[in-house]
Order: structure tokens, then C-alpha cells, then sequence
């Protein structure tokens, strides 16, 4: 009956979703079991990478390779995947040096004691890369070498000692400062120079995403307490903005005076720093938002849970701009090539890119 | 022919509420197990909030420790379905003990070409004897649903993904302040329960928790297993084939998954042990080698 249940609860459904990059050549699709490039104009596979080939000990080492961070691609056109499996090896992979229709590792970093959610920022030559641990890992570009010990920038959890903070998000930087959020209700800045925490502040709730940089200077984020708050970035100074009806998962977005986010109630607000009001009241399309806005054509789309995206123009009118058929919707859609990259779970096809008009070009995999 | 059980099917009374003509209680309770399962499966994502809730209550009650959360709430559940699962056990044992009754061997060589006369004396002894052909089957079926969302629940409490999390957070209840309960404390002795465990011993990365999983789940099927009058019948074959896959199938799983659903796993297989040995159901020779054997 054990077994059974172990066998049949496999069925509850997905329990990740997808990292997506592009460039305006490529697409970078992490979806779970590995990392595939899609040519943006064909929608095929350019190849695709599911981590090192176990060795003899396999047994003891570690299938499954669970690839969901966001890929990153550097300036000399290495794409940077994580596992998040039980190795939880971050690789860098070259494109350009394909064998057996898997690219080259180049090196490869696992030094780590838990696992890769967020994707990792690249300034010059680092790498500065978020664990579940609590860590920053800084790695030398060229080598994977950590330069420096890694930042600790979690604090011991208050309430419970020794729990790690999870980084989740990309650090965000304004050219001085790193910006780390925290599920354990933390912000940080750390210093480029020195990598030492120039200030730590606390908020009530996890911060899933990262934080943005408005136009008035200010730092925006989202939590877990139904909130959008607001920082100095140069002192850590904060204060709530404004109330929402749910959790902020994903990261706001900024576009001249304007904040644009959502919440997973499937609100979406669009603030104006400005005037330190909602530009409009906030609309509900018709489910759970995680994934963050996309700036388009004068206006954003939104990615709902349901796979539907919506236009939303500067007045705060909304339109149907693509219905889906299959499938739900997490992460944030890209936009490249032309097309608007947008990934989905639980469908027959893990990608789809749509024209201008919102219609579907190909769908990855083909044909379905 | 002598009723060695000298039991007899209970006749209803005046007093008795009389059941509609052609229902026994058996069927009954038939249809009640059907009607539960059927709530159950139709309201999947309600039972697995019942569960989660209940799980983050005792993390709450046991200072923020989910590693003994998951211990308690498998003890509770264990508890919770202990009348079914005793009922299960003793439907077991009726029915092995059948296997070697005279009576039953009788009818079973002297209808041997007539299947429907067969099954009429079969269904005669079964009455005779008060024996449900599927005592053993129905408290094993109304389990399957809390046993099916223990493992999403156990999943989603962990929270070591975006989704589970989000999964978890549409599962709690209001009074449970998700937000300053956010995240869990997923770290038990020395183990991330949202991760696979393994532990460096003299350099080698030793998955010890799946090991113990493998373990006990050998021992528990072994104990548990009922000696069989004939060890080359089909029922003793898939029960030494099933000690063999069970903690092969579990070792796997437990060295591939988050170690939260190895420790309920492991607290699992000592319950059940401790459970058939209270009600004097656990055959300690089966540890034995060749210990089947009578």
C-alpha cells in the first residue's frame, strides 16, 4: 500500500517551473530535467544539457537533475545552468563546442549546501551567484574559482537558530551595491568593493523576487505580508506603500514613474511614484499572477496562472491577447527576436512564441 | 460438518432497526467506503489542506521543529487509522486461517470442475463463519486517500521549490499567518528535510536515511508477513517478492527525494512494527534465515 501510495502520489503535478532567457538568436528553456536552446526562429532544439553522465556510483550520486534556475548567458557566450538536483552543481556550458548534441562544460561549481533557485548576476568578470544556503557565491568568470569566500548574508533566522536564509532571486545592482532579498524576510545591500553587508533591514513576510529600481531613486519590492515597500538603496530606510490583496511573487517592474506588479490573488497594480498613488484601480484578469510584468507596445502584458496573457495598456485597459489551450503559467515570459517567449507546465509543450499580434508561431516541442 | 469457529452470523432482534430487504451490513459498509473514497478523490486539493494545516500545527506546537512535526503527525495518523488497520489485520488472519481449514480444503477438491457451486459454499462458509471476503480490502482502501496525501503534503510543507511554496500557501488555512510562518524550518538534526540527506563518512557521501528506509521497510514486511501454510502459493510468492521490492522501491525513492518523506517513511515502518507486535501479530522468525519454513 506503501508503494502504491508512493507510486500514485507522483501524480499530484508539477513542483517547479521553468526557468526562461534568451538572446535574439536563442532561447533558454530550464524545464526540470534540462536545459534546452531553441532556435527563436525555427522553434527548434539547438541542443540540449542534462547535467554531467553519472559515473559508477551513480547509485549513491545522484539522478535527478532538476535544472529550474534561470540560464544566464555571459559576454564571451557561455550560458551559465544550475542543478538543482542532488548535486547541486552550477555549470557553464559552451554553445559553441557541441558534442553529442550537449554542449561542452567548460567548469563547473558545487560547492554549496543546498540548492540553486535563483539565476546568478553577472558584473564584469564575477559571478555572483544566490544559494538556498544563505550564500552569495563570487565566482571568477573564466574559471568557476570562488575569488573570495562567499558572502554570508543571512543572519541566523530569529526565531529559529541555524536556519539558513533561502535566496531565491537575482540579485539586482545599481553599479554600487549588490541587492539580495530573502525568503527569511530580509533585504541586503552588500558593497561591490569590499563584499561586506552594508545594510540588512527586515520586512514581514518572504521576498520571493527581487527588487527594482524606480525612477525617483528608490528601491521597490514585494513580500509574502501583502505588501509593496520601498527603500533607500543608500541606507536601507523603508516604508510600506501600498497594501495588496495577496503575496507579491515576482518582481516589479519599472517603466518611467511607474511600478507595475502583481499579486497571486490575480490583482494588478500600477503605481506611480510620483504621485504615491495607483495609477488605476487594480485589475484582476482572471487568476493567480506569479510571473512579473512585461513591458510591450506601450503598455505590459501579464502571464496568468491559467496560461492566458493579457494586454494591459498605460490607461489601465485590458485585453484577451492570447487564449491558451493547455497548461499553466508561472514564470516570467520574455521577450526576443520578435516574439514573445512564454513557458508553461502540466501542457504538451513547454514554450510557445508569439508574433506582435499575440498569435502562436511554433510551440516547443513541434507539431502538438 | 463441525463450525470450528463456532461463530454464527448475528441475527437481527426486534429491537434492532431492520435493514432494507436485500442489504446486509456488509454491503453497507461497502458503500459507505466507496461513498468516502469518493469524497475523498473529488475533493483532493481539501484533503491535502487538511493535512498540511494539521502538520504546520504541530511544527507550531513543537517550537518550529517540522522533523518532529512530520514524526508526531505520522504517530497521529497512525493512531487515527489503527482501528482499520486492525480490522485489516484480523480480516488477514480470518482468511489465512481459512486456507487450512478441513472444510475449506473439502469443497475446494470437491467442486473443483464446478465453479458457481464452488463459490456458493464458499459464500456459505464465509457466512457460517461470519468472515468478510474483503475485511481485509476495505479499511486498506479507506486508507489509500490519507495515505496518497500524506506524500503531496509532506511536499508542499517543505516548500523547497517556488510552486510547493505557492502550493503550501493556497493550503493554509487564515488562522495560520502564513506570512510570518513563512518559510518552514526545513532543518532536522542533521538534515535539509527539503532535500535528499547524505552524510560524509570517511570521504564517501553515504545516503544514510534511504539505508534505514530500506531497512526497516525489510523488516516491517518481513515481520508483518503472516506464515504461510504452503510457501509456494501464489499469496507467500508475491509476499517474498513484495519484501524484496518494497524497501528496494523505498531506498530508491528516499535517496531521490526530499529527506522529510524518508523520516515518514522510517517512523512509518517502526509504528507498524510496534502496532502488529501490541496485538501479538509479528512473526519474529520470518528475520530468520529460512524462517518461513515450519
Amino acid at each position: 500500500m506503501l508503494l502504491a501510495a508512493v507510486l500514485l502520489s507522483g501524480c499530484v503535478g508539477s513542483t517547479a517551473w521553468p526557468g526562461l532567457s534568451a538572446t535574439n538568436e536563442v532561447a533558454y528553456l530550464a524545464n526540470t530535467s534540462a536545459v534546452h536552446a531553441i532556435d527563436l526562429k525555427s522553434g527548434k532544439e539547438l541542443w540540449s544539457f542534462t547535467g554531467e553522465k553519472s559515473g559508477g556510483l551513480a547509485l549513491f550520486g545522484g539522478s535527478p537533475k532538476i535544472f529550474v534556475s534561470t540560464p544566464v548567458v555571459t559576454e564571451d557566450g557561455l550560458v551559465i545552468v544550475l542543478d538543482s538536483g542532488n548535486k547541486q552543481t552550477m555549470y557553464a556550458v559552451d554553445p559553441n563546442d557541441i558534442i553529442d548534441e550537449s554542449p561542452k562544460i567548460v567548469w563547473k561549481f558545487s560547492d554549496v549546501d543546498s540548492h540553486w533557485i535563483a539565476a546568478p548576476l553577472i558584473i564584469g568578470n564575477h559571478l555572483f551567484a544566490p544559494n538556498s544556503d544563505g550564500n552569495i557565491y563570487v565566482l571568477d568568470l573564466h574559471d568557476g574559482k570562488s575569488e573570495k569566500q562567499a558572502i554570508k548574508v543571512i543572519e541566523p533566522f530569529k526565531d529559529i537558530a541555524g536556519q539558513p536564509g533561502r535566496l531565491w532571486s537575482q540579485p539586482v545592482t545599481d553599479g554600487r551595491y549588490i541587492f539580495v532579498t530573502s525568503l527569511d524576510h530580509s533585504i541586503f545591500a552588500i558593497d561591490l568593493e569590499t563584499y561586506r553587508i552594508v545594510w540588512h533591514e527586515d520586512l514581514s513576510g518572504a521576498i520571493p523576487g527581487s527588487v527594482v529600481l524606480g525612477s525617483d531613486g528608490m528601491l521597490y519590492v514585494g513580500s509574502l505580508a501583502n505588501q509593496l515597500e520601498k527603500f533607500d538603496p543608500a541606507t536601507g530606510n523603508h516604508e510600506p506603500v501600498l497594501d495588496t490583496n495577496g503575496w507579491i511573487w515576482g518582481t516589479p517592474v519599472a517603466d518611467g514613474d511607474n511600478i507595475y506588479f502583481s499579486d497571486v490573488d490575480g490583482y494588478f497594480y500600477s503605481y506611480n511614484t510620483k504621485t504615491s498613488e495607483l495609477n488605476w484601480e487594480p485589475i484582476k484578469p482572471d487568476s493567480a499572477i506569479t510571473a512579473s510584468p512585461l513591458l510591450h507596445a506601450g503598455g505590459v502584458l501579464l502571464v496568468t496562472e491559467s496560461g492566458n496573457v493579457y494586454f494591459v495598456d498605460e490607461a489601465g485597459s485590458m485585453t484577451l491577447w492570447h487564449e491558451s489551450t493547455d497548461g499553466k503559467a508561472y514564470t516570467t515570459p520574455v521577450s526576443a527576436g520578435g516574439y514573445v517567449l512564454v513557458s508553461y507546465i502540466e501542457s504538451d509543450y513547454y514554450l510557445i512564441a508569439l508574433d506582435d499580434e499575440g498569435d502562436q508561431k511554433w510551440t516547443f516541442p513541434a507539431g502538438k | 460438518m463441525k463450525n470450528t469457529n463456532n461463530k454464527t452470523p448475528a441475527q437481527p432482534t426486534a429491537q434492532q432497526p431492520q435493514l432494507p430487504q436485500g442489504f446486509s451490513t456488509e454491503s453497507l459498509k461497502t458503500i459507505a467506503v466507496v461513498a468516502v473514497l469518493f469524497l475523498a478523490f473529488t475533493n483532493w486539493d481539501a484533503v491535502v489542506a487538511i493535512m498540511i494545516n494539521l502538520m504546520v500545527l504541530i511544527y507550531g506546537l513543537v517550537g518550529n521543529n517540522f522533523g518532529l512535526a512530520i514524526i508526531l503527525f505520522t504517530i497521529l495518523i497512525r493512531v487515527v487509522t489503527w482501528p482499520l488497520n486492525a480490522q485489516q489485520m484480523k480480516g488477514a488472519t480470518a482468511m489465512q486461517e481459512l486456507q487450512t481449514d478441513k472444510e475449506w480444503l473439502a469443497i475446494q477438491k470437491k467442486y473443483e470442475k464446478d465453479r458457481e457451486k464452488l463459490a456458493q459454499e464458499q459464500m456459505r462458509i464465509y457466512r457460517e463463519r461470519g468472515i468478510n471476503p474483503f475485511g481485509s480490502c476495505l479499511p486498506t482502501l479507506i486508507q489509500f486517500p490519507i495515505l496518497f496525501a500524506l506524500i503531496p503534503s509532506i511536499t508542499y510543507a517543505i516548500g523547497s521549490t517556488p510552486l510547493s511554496l505557492l502550493k503550501l500557501s493556497r493550503s493554509l488555512y487564515e488562522f495560520q499567518n502564513a506570512a510570518t510562518l513563512i518559510p518552514l524550518n526545513s532543518k532536522f538534526l542533521w538534515m535539509d528535510l527539503g532535500l535528499p540527506e547524505r552524510t560524509l563518512l570517511l570521504g564517501f557521501s553515504i545516503p544514510v536515511l534511504a539505508l534505514i528506509v530500506g531497512l526497516t521497510t525489510y523488516v516491517q514486511t518481513k515481520l508483518t508477513m503472516p506464515p504461510s501454510a504452503n510457501p509456494n502459493d501464489q499469496a507467500a510468492q508475491t509476499s517474498k517478492m513484495m519484501a524484496v521490492y518494497m524497501p528496494v522501491m523505498l531506498f530508491f525513492f528516499s535517496l531521490n527525494y526530499a529527506s522529510g518523506l524518508a523520516v515518514y517513511f522510517i517512523t512509518s515502518n517502526i509504528l507498524a512494527i510496534a502496532q502488529y507486535a501490541l496485538m501479538g501479530k509479528v512473526n519474529w522468525r520470518n528475520l530468520l534465515p529460512g524462517g518461513q519454513k515450519k
